[in-house]
């Protein structure tokens, strides 16, 4: 193990900045977010993004390719694609197990989804553990561990005036290694971190939800969801997408944008029928998509990380972990 | 995971820019085009895959095909929303987008060697055209073929030169017409499919019933069908929902943890009876 001392972080970032875009997490306008990193700027290592950086590797908008039209006939364009390495410095293990969900949804199952991998090739995930997880934080429950993220390149944690720097990748070694000048051996006992105050009961969840998609409970559930998709924007494994058209004169984009299971347009068909028509249904697919239909489809995958963004940020209060409780209690056959 | 045997190429969501060959009036609210591109045939589906046509810059919707040529991919279209709005407006040699083939198509093995009763409402036949004409395509390896059909009028019947001249030829092969309400020129049934159905009263051994139309349609039809003893094995359809992208990504037409653009859109009813019914 390595540490960084504090004092030296801006030096470090310089460093890798110079042949990959670092982002960081920083408050953009109140919200903090990662961005690509600047001298002087001041990062938020305290406590997670509000906004996951999921979009690194899955942007809220994305083009997909180019076109042209003409009366009679059309032409498809290719846009460039080249896509340069980057890291994401202070991402949080949470955030990176749901880029293990992601890579599940986006490069298994008979498709790649391209755009997808390309920047997951390309991103190095330097990733800072929660020595003190905040009190919506229940990663624990779905069985990760806040202070390590076996897949990231870099473990990182948080050693008081330095941070404890761990290679677990050959590409996180190189960087260690290549930075070796601003590095010390590390030699005493890594900080002890605290366990998660919020705890659920997820073992045998998506067994018990399989009967349960007529029940009762999920009027009751939904019953103060608003529906409006702020759970589904800040979820770091939400990957749901509408593809779209902007169009310029003869020259058109196609692209691909965030969308989201709460709203009615989402499976609204032509001619008007829709099969998921009340915010019961909306709000039942959300909840059991995460605990029960991608853990079925993916071999015991989780769609939940435990984040505990959309806890933080309902309008309405609608708790995820308080749902997984409810779920647990009523009557499983009513 | 390796996907070189399809068409997709590097990104499953990129169009080939086609071309409008022809364009056929099967009724006033539907229309069949026939698509075609520089370099042939777009792509080669099986019977109830599924292709997505794009009209720049309107918009993007997934439909059967049809049927197809050797050459070209036939898509009989309902004008039911904005892109299908716009498609009716085209003529011959507009351009048009077409990417596939995506989902699984009807189950080919499951059909072979047995009789087969197609039943059909309004454009709910587009997708057992597929079928028909694959079965009459490979005569020798289905038993006889029982189609039944209705439209809301005489005027609503779809791929009127198949039902009436085309399918009459084909050996072993009969086909039943109706209508919800005749006109001063039609001679044919009237009646709704389900009745009509349970009028025909196929035998349900060594059969497999093949079923697609309005949501009410099939209700009363898998009622009539299990009144003449088919077991949910032996019954298909194919549904329809709401699809962006055609590789089981982007989410919204899922049923329970299948999605119908790639695990469907055919399901036989004993598969549909162990799914969530939202759809």
């Amino acid at each position: 193990m390595k540490s960084l001392s504090k004092a030296n972080l801006p030096q470090f970032l310089e460093a890798l900045n110079q042949s990959s875009q670092v982002y960081v997490p920083v408050v953009v306008d109140g919200t903090s977010r990662f961005i690509p990193w600047e001298q002087g700027a001041e990062l938020v290592l305290d406590k997670n993004s509000n906004i996951p950086p999921k979009y690194l590797f899955f942007p809220q908008t994305e083009d997909l390719y180019g076109y042209k039209i003409y009366k009679q006939s059309g032409e498809r364009t290719e846009l460039p694609s080249a896509m340069e390495p980057f890291v994401v410095f202070g991402i949080r293990p949470c955030d990176v197990y749901s880029l293990e969900v992601l890579d599940d949804i986006f490069l298994t199952k008979g498709y790649e989804d391209v755009h997808y991998k390309q920047k997951r090739e390309q991103g190095l995930l330097i990733s800072l553990g929660c020595l003190e997880p905040e009190a919506t934080c229940f990663c624990e429950s779905w069985g990760l561990n806040p202070l390590n993220a076996p897949t990231a390149d870099i473990m990182m944690l948080d050693g008081g005036d330095q941070f404890l720097l761990k290679a677990q990748t050959e590409a996180g070694q190189k960087v260690i290694d290549s930075q070796a000048g601003l590095l010390e051996e590390f030699q005493g006992e890594p900080p002890v971190g605290k366990p998660c105050t919020l705890t659920v009961e997820t073992k045998g969840l998506m067994e018990r939800l399989q009967p349960m998609f007529e029940h009762a409970v999920w009027d009751e559930i939904s019953r103060k969801c608003i529906n409006c998709g702020t759970c589904t924007y800040l979820c770091p494994t939400c990957y749901c997408f509408d593809v779209l058209n902007k169009t310029r004169g003869e020259e058109g984009i196609k692209y691909r944008c965030y969308d989201s299971c709460m709203y009615p347009e989402y499976t609204l068909m032509a001619g008007g029928h829709n099969p998921r028509p009340t915010k019961k249904e909306r709000v039942r697919q959300r909840f059991l998509h995460k605990f029960q239909y991608i853990p079925e489809r993916y071999e015991g995958q989780i769609g939940c990380v435990g984040c505990g963004r959309c806890i933080v940020k309902c309008p309405v209060n609608l708790d995820i972990s308080r749902v997984i409780t409810r779920l647990w209690e009523v009557e499983a056959d009513v | 995971m390796c996907n070189c045997d399809d068409n997709h190429g590097a990104s499953p969501l990129l169009p080939v820019v086609g071309k409008v060959i022809k364009i056929v009036e099967e009724t006033p609210d539907v229309k069949t085009f026939h698509v075609t591109s520089d370099e042939g045939k777009p792509f080669t589906p099986m019977p109830g895959q599924l292709g997505m046509v794009s009209l720049l810059p309107v918009g993007e919707a997934m439909f059967s095909v049809t049927t197809q040529g050797p050459d070209h991919l036939e898509f009989a279209i309902k004008k039911a929303g904005t892109l299908t709005g716009v498609l009716h407006e085209i003529e011959v040699g507009q351009a048009i987008g077409v990417r596939g083939p995506y989902g699984n198509g009807f189950p080919i093995d499951l059909f072979k060697g047995k009789d087969i009763v197609f039943i059909g409402g309004g454009i709910g036949l587009a997708p057992v055209r597929s079928m028909i004409n694959y079965c009459v395509e490979n005569r020798d390896n289905f038993g006889k073929l029982n189609i039944i059909y209705g439209a809301r009028s005489p005027e609503d019947l779809c791929f009127k030169e198949d039902l009436f001249e085309n399918w009459l030829k084909v050996r072993d092969t009969q086909v039943h017409v109706t209508v919800d309400k005749g006109d001063d020129n039609w001679k044919g049934n009237v009646g709704f499919v389900p009745a009509f159905l349970e009028e025909i009263n196929p035998t349900p051994e060594n059969t497999i019933a093949l079923t697609c139309g309005p949501p009410i349609m099939i209700k009363f039809v898998l009622q009539s069908l299990a009144k003449m003893n088919f077991q949910p094995e032996q019954i298909v359809t194919t549904l329809e929902m709401r699809m962006k992208c055609g590789v089981g990504k982007c989410g919204r037409c899922n049923i329970g943890s299948k999605y119908v653009c790639l695990d469907g859109p055919v399901f036989t009813l004993a598969e549909l009876n162990e799914m969530p019914s939202e759809y």
